[in-house]
């Protein structure tokens, strides 16, 4: 664990970023897609997206359980306003490399605060009962019962 | 058991490309992994989820440890890599 103290990540998730039933052409269309919704809520300039379809041929930012975090490159940084996350919804879901995203949890942060995020974020998948809810949300307010910071990981002050 | 103690060389600490890499290459080495952050947490060094969760930081002690006949070699390549800027894209 960092000393890092990152609001939690329901913080950073405006209602309007939470969308649940999209359908992408292919990876690089759901890595737009979750760009754009980041640059909806103005936490990134337009060249972040370009960052994000970087870092993705660079290595996949699949990580299990249907999830994949598009994020910028490090050079990308320069390119993030605020820190943000948005989750976007595949149900029909969305071929990453051979592997099946249904869910694209994009991040935009700025110095270290995405360490904090992701840990925050790997803590709620690492338990395969809220990822299938995750998975399976239909209503925002699901979304962000399980991205509520919980007392017992540490993360509330 | 054997174990190494490393300090994290990547800029951006142990995140989404480093702990990819690293993950990977522990899911590879032939040998169970556990690697264990400052703070006491242990995780399988195999799953990235795992490895995520502990938000690791650059300049953060962590120390991996392995069982069995290869123990020794895959320490050593997967400390090289902690040990390693990862996060230079």
């Amino acid at each position: 664990m960092t000393e890092e103290t990152a609001p939690g990540l329901s913080a950073l998730l405006a209602e309007s970023s939470i969308r649940l039933d999209l359908t992408a052409t292919d990876q690089e269309d759901a890595i737009r897609q979750t760009g754009a919704a980041l640059l909806e809520v103005d936490a990134i300039d337009v060249a972040y997206i370009d960052a994000m379809l970087e870092r993705e041929k660079s290595i996949s930012t699949f990580v299990g359980e249907g999830v994949a975090i598009p994020h910028g490159t490090l050079a990308g940084k320069d390119s993030v306003k605020k820190d943000a996350i948005v989750v976007l919804r595949f149900p029909d879901g969305v071929d990453w490399d051979g592997n099946d995203v249904r869910v694209c949890v994009g991040i935009a942060a700025r110095g270290n605060g995405h360490i904090a995020l992701l840990s925050q974020l790997a803590i709620v998948l690492l338990d395969p009962d809220k990822a299938a809810v995750l998975r399976a949300a239909t209503t925002s307010a699901e979304v962000y019962e399980l991205l509520k910071p919980d007392p017992q990981d540490g993360y509330s002050p | 058991m054997p174990e190494r103690t490393v300090t994290v060389a990547s800029r951006v600490g142990l995140h989404a490309r480093p702990a990819s890499l690293f993950s990977q290459a522990a899911a590879k080495c032939g040998v169970p992994v556990t690697l264990t952050s400052a703070g006491g947490k242990t995780v399988n060094a195999a799953s990235i989820l795992g490895v995520l969760s502990l938000g690791i930081g650059h300049g953060e002690v962590v120390t991996i440890k392995a069982d069995g006949d290869d123990a020794e070699t895959a320490l050593d390549s997967l400390a090289e890599l902690l040990n390693t800027d990862l996060d230079t894209a």
